[in-house]
């Protein structure tokens, strides 16, 4: 719980990382641990890069500076087929599934594990099928991706990002346009693989009252850094102005109402100092 | 898996009829259709001519296609050449004095051997030989002996030679008849650049029977149709005197360039902007 | 990116264009050896951008034959020549339409759907999500369908010949009244195996077969991830093969004539 913690406890561990897409620095020197075994969620306002956050963990994009140790190796510094390796052992479920069309939910299910596997069909069809009774969609093996509503293509997302048991599934915003009874089905998904299974969980999301319920910590990035962490019942409290703004879901604060802008008199073409 | 399948099944038909389709082309509607695939036996024929004639031609018995010719190649230290051809072995009982001849198919087509049967009682054996040979008369000879009595080629009197020099010749070249009033009298002997005047002496060869010709006659040089052959018109004059062996045709006119005549045609002044550039490039 | 940075100089960008082309397909034969495990992949696109085309293929090669025996019949009636119909329906399908118009229509056909289907894929993430699932995009999406494309063209173009003689023959012939042996005989005795059908349908397509396959994947890889960018990128595909195929088949036939 804290950043002295054992080294066995940390799965990833960010130091320094720094990324400037354009103009905008979107990490300042970041540091950041994320304790195995544990659902931890990040959090921020939009646009802060937390999706840019788990891209960097999984190598698609590169930091300007700064090191991700993912179970003690650097990920910047990976060839191809390291990174590729290291791949096969992380899940990672999209915001929108990206489940491929071309495939029922069956193939989808089973596409990592045709790529990577040279398994008996028999093999493959017990691995994938235990998967969807997990997310509970066993029975809709035979549909085909445009027949799945939001809720049940995440859940197939998810038993495919699961299907080789991975150590880690970073979830990018897996609750968004999900109806009450879907977004309890996911957290209870979400659940039962942290804790039967032991797999880290890293939740990129904005439902706080979600995430209270399922996250055994939370991260609040602003700016390119940290701003606040700790467990969900403490972090509301702990009398930062970032942590009462975003969770006391207040207008103004540290992340202003007004996009930064010239003065606004004058934009409006009133003479300097009229009223 | 049976969709997996079913991709497997339809895209191995589908390569399938395009490699079918791609044999059907090759075999059915090209040369190789015309091999045998039957045995065959080869029989050399060798021709002081073969003009045209090419590797694969058809051999043909009374029109009918019996063979084909297998190589063409040149004997050795001499001016002949050696052609073999393969003749399939259905048609095995060939006289041996029968005659091969390069014909032409049509007036444009290609040139293939024709084979008149003989009367000899052996039968031409593969390896042998067809002794008698008739070479690919050319298409002037040929033209010659159709229009005109008695042709170039044949000059039993014997010919006495003229020059005429032309400032162009056109395409002339040795071997094209010399015409008076049309009818063939002798042919072009040669056809070289004069060095010093920069002009062209075409010798011409003159059948001995026509040895009045009066030596102030013109020559010209003539294209027989739009796209014949050229050849040279002689257009006698009035002259007492006639040409004798080595004498030198002083009146020529030289050939009509087909671009020039069409310059001329559409464009009043075209022609003579060419003559503006020749002297220019001069 | 330079083509961006000078939105307003069209030669800059198509050669920034083909440039990146260029690029690509290094990527893409860079590729080939991790896409031998993906062969079954390979056969499914094969199905798709070949066995798919064959209706399209097939209909317009019997109709360009018997438009050309017509065209021709009349022409050559003019110089008593109606026997060469044969000869010269085979000749310019081998040597030009056959392998040309299969090509304009297989970007048509096969290009744009390939486009479209990448630039779909990479505007849902399904790229993403391979390269998430240690699946190489390039080995796994790009390459067989290139390959697809690559195998694929010279088959189509021998059927689209096939069906063109058979057009040929069915209106010269049939119709006409061209005299059945003459009008193969003449054929056999000019096309030549090497020069027309080899170097003419299979060699030609199978080079048109390439580009219109790379051109098809580029544009679809680089995409930008919007219906719009995904249309626009359709749209090249067909633009930029067309110029291809046709500036190619200038310098192939200077080369290989």
């Amino acid at each position: 719980m804290n950043p002295s913690a054992p080294i066995d406890d940390v799965l990833i561990r960010i130091r320094g990382l720094t990324t400037v897409l354009g103009r905008k620095k979107v990490f300042d020197a970041l540091d950041l641990d994320i304790q195995r075994g544990k659902i931890t969620a990040i959090m921020g306002p939009s646009g802060t890069g937390k999706t840019t956050l788990l891209k960097h963990i999984t190598g698609q994009m590169r930091g300007d500076a700064g090191s991700i140790e993912v179970n003690g190796e650097n990920v910047p510094d990976m060839s191809r087929e390291a990174l590729y390796a290291l791949r096969e052992k992380v899940g990672y479920l999209f915001q929108n599934s990206a489940l491929l069309t071309d495939f029922d939910v069956f193939e989808n299910v089973a596409f990592p594990l045709r790529r990577h596997t040279q398994l008996p069909e028999v093999l493959i069809r017990n691995v994938v099928l235990t998967k969807l009774q997990a997310v509970g969609l066993r029975g809709a093996a035979g549909l085909m991706p445009s027949e799945l509503s939001g809720g049940m293509a995440r859940r197939i997302a998810l038993a495919r990002a699961i299907v080789f048991d991975p150590m880690l599934i970073l979830y990018d915003e897996p609750f968004v346009g999900l109806d009450p009874i879907a977004l309890n089905q996911v957290l209870k998904v979400i659940r039962t693989l942290n804790q039967t299974l032991g797999i880290t969980s890293v939740l990129v999301a904005h439902e706080l009252s979600a995430i209270q319920r399922v996250a055994d910590r939370i991260c609040l990035i602003a700016n390119g850094k940290i701003v606040a962490q700790g467990d969900p019942q403490g972090i509301a409290h702990d009398g930062s102005p970032w942590t009462r703004q975003f969770f006391g879901g207040e207008a103004d604060g540290p992340v202003p109402f007004q996009y930064p802008a010239g003065d606004y008199a004058q934009a409006l073409g009133f003479p300097e100092g009229s009223p | 898996m049976s969709q997996r399948k079913s991709y497997a099944v339809g895209t191995g038909l589908f390569i399938v009829l395009g490699f079918a389709a791609l044999a059907y082309l090759a075999t059915q509607t090209s040369s190789i259709a015309n091999r045998y695939a039957g045995a065959t036996y080869t029989v050399d024929a060798k021709f002081a001519n073969i003009g045209q004639l090419k590797e694969r031609a058809p051999v043909k018995i009374a029109g009918v296609r019996v063979g084909q010719v297998e190589s063409i190649g040149l004997e050795p230290n001499t001016a002949v050449a050696d052609v073999k051809l393969a003749i399939d072995l259905r048609y095995d009982k060939i006289p041996a004095d029968s005659v091969a001849t390069v014909f032409t198919s049509g007036l444009l087509g290609d040139q293939y051997v024709g084979i008149e049967y003989g009367h000899a009682k052996q039968y031409v054996a593969a390896g042998g030989t067809f002794s008698l040979t008739h070479s690919s008369p050319p298409l002037e000879e040929m033209l010659g002996k159709f229009f005109g009595a008695g042709g170039a080629a044949d000059a039993i009197g014997g010919t006495y030679k003229v020059t005429a020099h032309f400032s162009n010749v056109g395409a002339l070249s040795a071997g094209a008849s010399v015409k008076m009033a049309g009818v063939p009298i002798g042919q072009v002997v040669s056809v070289v650049a004069e060095p010093t005047k920069l002009d062209a002496v075409v010798t011409l060869a003159i059948d001995n029977r026509y040895n009045q010709i009066p030596d102030d006659s013109a020559a010209a040089v003539f294209t027989s149709g739009l796209i014949g052959s050229q050849y040279v018109a002689i257009q006698p004059g009035g002259s007492p005197d006639v040409l004798k062996n080595g004498d030198e045709m002083i009146l020529t006119q030289s050939a009509m360039q087909l671009e020039d005549l069409i310059g001329k045609f559409l464009v009043n002044g075209s022609g003579n902007a060419d003559k503006k550039d020749a002297a220019a490039g001069k | 990116m330079s083509a961006r940075m000078s939105p307003d100089n069209v030669v800059v960008r198509s050669l920034a264009q083909i440039g990146d082309c260029g690029l690509f397909l290094l990527k893409i034969l860079a590729a080939l050896p991790r896409s031998t495990r993906y062969a079954r992949e390979t056969v499914r696109q094969l199905w798709f951008v070949g066995a798919m085309s064959l209706t399209i293929i097939m209909t317009c090669g019997l109709f360009v034959g018997m438009v050309l025996a017509l065209q021709l019949y009349h022409v050559l009636s003019i110089f008593g020549g109606t026997a060469a119909t044969g000869t010269v329906v085979a000749i310019s399908i081998y040597r030009e339409l056959g392998p040309v118009v299969t090509a304009l229509l297989f970007a048509g056909r096969a290009g744009t759907a390939i486009t479209a289907e990448i630039g779909l894929m990479r505007a849902t993430d399904q790229i993403a999500a391979m390269e998430l699932m240690a699946v190489d995009p390039l080995a796994y999406v790009v390459a067989p369908r290139f390959l697809a494309g690559l195998i694929a063209m010279p088959l189509l173009s021998s059927v689209f010949c096939a069906l063109g003689i058979f057009g040929g023959h069915l209106v010269g012939v049939n119709w006409l009244g061209i005299d059945n042996g003459t009008f193969w005989s003449n054929m056999t005795a000019t096309v030549d195996v090497w020069q027309d059908i080899i170097n003419g349908v299979v060699w030609k397509s199978f080079v048109f077969g390439a580009v219109v396959a790379l051109i098809a994947v580029f544009q679809g890889f680089t995409a930008p991830p919007t219906s719009e960018g995904v249309a626009y990128a359709t749209t090249r595909t067909v633009v930029a093969s067309s110029i291809a195929i046709l500036a190619l088949d200038f310098v192939l036939t200077a080369f290989l004539m």
